[in-house]
């Protein structure tokens, strides 16, 4: 019960960082609100798989988690280029 | 029942989580309270679910995925606040 209680607010969590996303001025308040986006999202993954116990939905998470770090990464060094005039 | 206690105590991290990025006036602040508080609320909630399963597969899977973000959360945070300060946002405001 607990861990759905915890999806729950995980998925309100989320939202807020969405409306972040939105609202943010500058372009790194976007990334960053993207960063955090997909650390929750791999926590609630594993939330559920451990709630399923279905050990499969973890291999998600890690493979989830890898992708949003690379995303960043990437993402911020575009920015660091001053995107595309190239 | 210890996951359940840090289940909980996990909620109160994200919800300062969440606050954090709205309060703050500064942008890297915002930054560094927002990725600092999401790591933790990550570990507390790993935590707790690897408390949670025991010894299983679910519990190595859980473990990785605990080694994995907490190399690689402040790292992304990093890369963010470097690229921010060389586009040439200010460190600090001259309003406050």
């Amino acid at each position: 019960m607990l861990i759905r209680a915890t999806m729950g607010l995980l998925i309100l969590a989320m939202i807020a960082v969405l409306v972040k996303m939105l609202k943010g001025p500058t372009i790194w308040d976007r990334l960053m609100s993207l960063n955090l986006f997909s650390v929750k999202i791999t926590l609630l993954i594993s939330l559920y798989g451990v709630y399923t116990d279905n050990s499969m939905l973890l291999d998600v998470a890690i493979s989830y988690a890898v992708i949003g770090f690379l995303t960043i990464t990437l993402l911020s060094r575009f920015i660091l280029r001053g995107g595309r005039q190239k | 029942m210890i996951s359940n206690l840090l289940l909980v105590l996990s909620w109160i991290f994200i919800l300062f989580g969440v606050i954090g990025i709205f309060r703050f006036k500064n942008m890297y602040a915002r930054l560094l309270t927002s990725s600092k508080i999401d790591t933790v609320a990550f570990i507390t909630i790993i935590f707790a679910l690897i408390l949670r399963t025991g010894f299983s597969d679910l519990t190595i899977r859980l473990v990785l995925i605990l080694i994995f973000i907490l190399m690689t959360g402040p790292i992304s945070s990093h890369v963010i606040a470097r690229s921010a300060y060389l586009n040439g946002i200010p460190l600090k405001e001259d309003d406050k």
